[in-house]
Formats: structure tokens, sequence, C-alpha cells
């Protein structure tokens, strides 16, 4: 057999224009919309970012998934397990390589995106009403007025404090705005040799994205415009939303390099910070790790002109390329059910989306969980742009670039700005 | 011809149509979410505007000047001490190369660990002798430095074994020789083995670079690229274009403008040294 350059570059040619070709057939833009009214059966993939560890796998396959197949026995789930991190790559070549999982979890934000692309695959309007949702928890759900996803589990960013530091400072009342916030952070920053032991206020041990979005909804202001094609938060509102976190640390009140490393108790606990941004799971981390402070830490919603607190979580949705709709259509419907959702809840310390759990016993032994679900009518939720994947990753190293001095604050907030337009100009 | 089928197919499944996909791709605006579309240079263009893309360039390039040299210079030093005669060698050998078999999430979590800020390794020591705690991580003058430290001390271990490889087979009658001349150690090192140890040189030069050019899961680990992009590197920010912002016909002309960086690195660096071959 001889191979002379010319065999050489035609095959280089055909495999190139093969390999092209299969980028682009695995697009599911190009496969029919599924048809979730077929008989409920067959074998379907279930892409899970909940459930983590042995505990997590044993309730879903041993708990949950046994109950779905009581009730549909032709169908069989094959669950890939993911972390919330590595969600985005597996389904990136989960498309890619056109074998996107009939179910996917979904992060808050990221159902405009997907829908728009025609990824995943929109549910009837009856599933909005099957249970009581808050308005606010199925927002994020829907795109263009559709419901593309049933939410499971909510993960709020809320603001804790130390009450025994408040206390010790005889201050009686929680912050209402911006001003007592620093006011208050100033108080409660303690020093020892010239050198800060405790800081006031500590936003940064959560992401400094979502922290800077709880800020700018507080503050009346908005990241889109409702058809998500203009930015809005280039505006006074979302460059204050930063200037607050500059202004803090200039006061001493609030230190970048001061903040929660992973794995490790949280600023609050170890007594380095009096009030911190946290997530709603902080209760089951104290219960872990600090049970002698379960009393003595509070929770509030933080607003400058509008009380608001940003609500993550994780939802359902159902590719648009499923071979078997129907049976990923019927699992879908069975993860968004009050039994899944408030065992995921659960097992992670995570509120349930339904609001007919807040009198579970979950709930009612979780005061954090049950914060977060009475304050449910100040949620906000990020995304709300078919650019958000692309945005997202954009926001926190732009914000730091203000707040470790390299840009102010309105020059940091124009430059994202300019990314989120570009972002959106290529739609 | 037909001996080199198997190699052949291979290479051509598995780097030939990849790279020519990659470069086809990369004058698109493929998404993996619809049909590609031609947009000409338009992503080469993003791409070398991109002020974080840039950044991404500095980085890698301060890192890879910092990495090479400095791994390659302690390596030779390890691989000649370990090339006497001396007492537990074989354990050393093995201890100086560990790092290089050990999965680098391992070894980017330990490290995490000695760069934590409170309760690290890195801190408590340097807080004995009275140093005060740094945040190695966190900080945007010693993150880019701390990565650094992690990658030298990583990269040690292999070039250390080529080097001692190269040593051994070094021919001992010109050394003889030398000795019957007069010339001193220092002499010998200089004027026979660096020499002679050109070629491996060459070959550790270039897959270092290389290497270093394709920094990515400590960086992934240890700083996600922060804090405000002072240690994302290309291939990072590659990855972040493809499989976080689903823009993977930008990542190809990302992908490619790192392929033409190491093209041109290795190419220069050949006609710098005359290649593998020794002369000089």
């Amino acid at each position: 057999m001889d191979f002379s350059r010319r065999s050489f570059l035609t095959a280089m040619g055909l495999g190139t224009a093969a390999a092209v070709a299969g980028c682009a057939t695995t697009s599911p833009s190009g496969s029919s919309a599924a048809d979730p009214t077929g008989p409920v059966e067959g074998d379907i993939t279930f892409l899970c970012a909940l459930f983590e560890g042995a505990t997590g796998k044993e309730t879903l396959e041993g708990n949950l998934l046994k109950q779905f197949n009581e009730k549909y026995p032709d169908v069989n789930v094959t669950v890939d397990y993911t972390d919330y991190g590595s969600l985005n790559e597996k389904i990136t070549t989960g498309l890619a390589s056109g074998l996107m999982p009939d179910v996917v979890t979904l992060g808050v934000g990221w159902i405009p995106p997907f829908a728009f692309k025609k990824a995943i695959a929109p549910l009837p309007e009856s599933l909005a009403t099957r249970y009581t949702y808050e308005e606010r928890v199925l927002e994020p759900s829907r795109f263009d007025g559709t419901l593309y996803a049933l939410p499971m589990v909510l993960d709020t960013r809320i603001v804790a404090y130390r009450k025994d530091f408040f206390e010790e400072a005889g201050i009686t009342g929680t912050p209402q705005n911006w001003d007592e916030l620093r006011e208050v952070a100033k108080q409660l920053t303690v020093k020892e040799g010239g050198k800060v032991t405790r800081v006031g206020f500590d936003p940064f041990s959560i992401d400094l994205r979502q922290c800077w979005e709880t800020f700018l909804f507080g503050n009346s202001g908005e990241l889109f415009s409702a058809d998500g094609r203009q930015v809005l938060f280039d505006s006074p509102e979302g460059v204050a939303s930063l200037q607050i976190f500059l202004d803090m640390m200039a006061d001493g009140s609030a230190d970048f390099a001061v903040s929660t490393e992973a794995g490790q108790p949280t600023t609050l606990q170890q007594g380095t910070s009096a009030i911190m941004m946290t997530n709603n799971s902080l209760y089951v981390q104290l219960q872990q790790q600090s049970p002698e402070l379960v009393d003595k830490i509070g929770t509030f919603v933080l607003g400058n002109t509008n009380p608001a607190m940003l609500q993550g979580g994780t939802m359902v949705s159902q590719s648009a390329s499923s071979k078997n709709p129907a049976a990923a259509r019927a699992l879908v419907e069975f993860l968004g059910s009050p039994d899944a959702v408030l065992v995921a809840s659960e097992q992670r310390g995570s509120v349930p989306a339904i609001s007919d759990l807040k009198d579970s016993e979950y709930v009612q032994g979780n005061p954090m969980v049950a914060f977060a679900l009475e304050n449910l009518s100040k949620a906000r939720s990020e995304g709300g742009t078919p650019a958000w994947m692309e945005i997202r990753e954009k926001i926190k190293p732009t914000l730091e670039t203000a707040i470790v001095g390299q840009q102010t604050a309105q020059q940091a907030i124009d430059q994202l700005a300019g990314i989120a337009n570009d972002a959106i100009g290529r739609l | 011809m037909l001996m080199v089928a198997p190699a052949f197919l291979h290479a051509l499944i598995w780097i030939g149509i990849p790279v020519i996909a990659a470069f086809v791709l990369s004058f698109t605006n493929y998404d993996v979410l619809t049909q590609p579309r031609f947009n000409g240079i338009q992503n080469y263009l993003d791409a070398l505007t991109d002020p974080v893309f840039r950044r991404g360039m500095l980085n890698t390039l301060v890192y890879a000047f910092f990495t090479v040299p400095v791994a390659m210079g302690i390596a030779l030093l390890i691989a000649l001490m370990l090339d006497t005669q001396l007492r537990a060698r074989a354990f050393f050998r093995t201890a100086v190369f560990i790092p290089q078999v050990t999965a680098t999430i391992a070894v980017a979590l330990v490290w995490l660990w000695i760069y934590d800020p409170r309760n690290g390794l890195l801190n408590a020591v340097l807080g004995f002798f009275g140093v005060p705690a740094q945040n190695w991580l966190s900080s945007t003058t010693w993150a880019m430095p701390s990565v650094i430290a992690v990658g030298i001390w990583q990269g040690i271990g292999l070039k250390m074994l080529i080097y001692l490889a190269a040593l051994q087979s070094l021919p001992k009658d010109v050394y003889e020789a030398a000795s019957v001349d007069g010339a001193s150690k220092t002499r010998q090192f200089f004027s026979i083995t660096l020499p002679l140890l050109k070629p491996a040189t060459f070959f550790v030069f270039v897959t270092s670079v290389i290497s270093a050019f394709q920094a990515f899961d400590l960086i992934y680990i240890l700083t996600d690229g922060g804090p405000a992009n002072t240690t994302t590197m290309m291939t990072y920010e590659i990855y972040k274009s493809a499989f976080r912002e689903f823009r993977v016909g930008y990542a190809c002309a990302q992908s490619i403008i790192l392929f033409v960086f190491l093209l041109l690195l290795t190419l220069a660096n050949r006609r710098l040294n005359g290649g593998d071959s020794g002369r000089h």
C-alpha cells in the first residue's frame, strides 16, 4: 500500500469535513422537538449535580428512583453524577458529542441560553401551577414566557451576623440600609496592635459575582432589560453596588484577604468577621462544626433602597434531543414533585422550591431555610439573557480588578458592560 | 509504508483531524448548540484585542520564563548530585521524581493547604521567624509567584531524570583525558559536561516550554485564574471559552494562537541552539 501526498491530503480533507460535519450534525437545533406524548419507556440518562456523595447516591437511586420505577417500570434511568463546577463542561461535551443527557440539572440563569439555542424542551404551563410556587422562584425557569424547567432546590444568599458581637457592641438592631451597614461594620471591627483581627463585614466569602448582584438588587438595580438584550447594570446603582465594597475596605471594616477558605469554617464561625454574606446552607455547617454557635448567629435580608436576597438554585429540565421524551418528561415531573424536592433539599441544607413545604419537619427544624422561604418574595435571580453563560464568567474577574485597586468601580462596571454588550451582540 | 499505517492512522485520527478541524472551526462562530457559521478572522481579532486573553498570554510568558530555566537549573544540579556514588541515591532519585508522577490535583490540594493564609504551613514557618503572614493565592502580588513556585517544584523530577540519563551516557574517556591535562572539575563541567548535554538541554527546554505553555490544572485548582486575572493562562482562557462560555470557535482561534506561539518558540530555540544535533 502506498500513500502519496495527494492521497494523504485527500484523507485529511475528508477527515476534517467529517469532523466538522460531525460537530454540526450533533446540534440539537437540527433535531425535532422532543415529543412527550409517546409511551413512557426506554433508557434515559440523568445528568445530576445534586445528591452528592455516597449518601446522595443512596438517596437518589435507593429511594427516589425506586419510587419512580414503581410508577414507570419500563423506564431505565442511568445517573451521571457531577458537581456544580463541572456541570457546564458535562453539558458542553454532551452536546458536542451528540450525547446530551435526556434530563439535566441546570443552574439559575442557565435557562435562557439553553432555551434560546433549543437545547432544552419546553414544558407545559400546567406544571407551573401543579404545586404552590412563589412567582420569583419560577421566573428563572422561563424563557420568553415559556416554562422550560422545574425548580428543585434553592440556595439563597443572605446576611448572617454574630448576635453576641452585636450585643457586646451595644447594637440592638440589624442594619436597614448601606449607611447603617457601614456604621455597624466600623463599630464591630476589632484591631489589635494595629492589625485587624475581626472585620465588621465579610462580603468576600461568597462568589463576588453573586455578592455584587445581591447588592445591585438591593439598590433597586437590574442586570438586563426584560428581553435580555440590553445591559442595565451599568447604572449609578450598579457602580454604587461595587463602590460600597471599596468604601468598606477603605473604612477598614472589610478586607479582600479575609474570607472563608474552601472546606474550612466560615469567618463568622472563626470570629474573624461579625457580619458576612453567606448561603442558607450555613445552618447545616453550624450544626456539624460549631453547634455552640447555632443560637448566636442571626440572619437578615439586606437592602439599600429595596430589601433583596439573591436566589440561586438547581432546576431540572428535559433535553430537546431526547430519544425517549415521554420518559424524560416523566422523570422531570417526578424530580419536581414535593417528595423529591424535600429529600434533595434536606440532603444538602437547601431551600425547597415548593412553598407548601414550609410546614415540613425539615424546614421547621432549619431556621435559615425557614427564613429564606419566608422571604422568597424578596428573592431575585441572576441571568435573564441568552448570553448569560458567557457574561457570568467575566463578572467576577472584572469586578475583582476594582477590588484589588487596578481600576475604579466605574471603570470596572464600564468594562463589564462592554463585555456584556459584545456577548449580547453576538446572539 | 504498510508498516507505518497504524501509526499514520493514529496520528491522522487523533492529531491530524482534530488540528485541522480546530483550524477550520476557528473561522466560525461554532458554539456547540447551533450550526457553525463562517465569520472570517473575527475570532482572531477578538482574541488579540481581548484584554483578558492578552493578560493570559503575558502571564503564560512570565510563568514559562521563570519555571523553565529555574527548574532546568535545579534539575541539572540535582542530576549532577545524584550522578555520584551518593548513599541512598535511589531513594533521593525517587523522592525528586515523585511530584512528576503524582496527580496534579493531589499536588495542588497539598499546596492549597501549604498556602492557606490562616492555617497553612508556609505562614506558620514564616511566622516562626517573625515574618508576617501573606495571602499567597488571593494577593495580586503573591499569587503568580506562588503558582510559579509550585510549577518549578513539580517540573524538576522529569527534567532531572532526563539530565541524569544524559549524564550517565557521557563518554568517560573525555573526562579522563581532561583530568590528565589538569582540568579542574569546574572546568570539566563548563567545557565538557554542558556542551555534551546540549541535545538533552534542547529536548528538556522544548518539552518544558510546551509544558509551561499548557499549564492548566494548577491554575484550575489553586487560583481559578484570579485574583483579577493575575494568574490566568492561555490554556485556562481557552478552556473557559470552550467549556464555560460555549464559544468553541473562539476557543479554537485561541488554540491556534497558542500553537503558533509554541511553534515560533521552538523554531527560535532550534535556530539559536543549532538544533538537537549537539553541534556548536
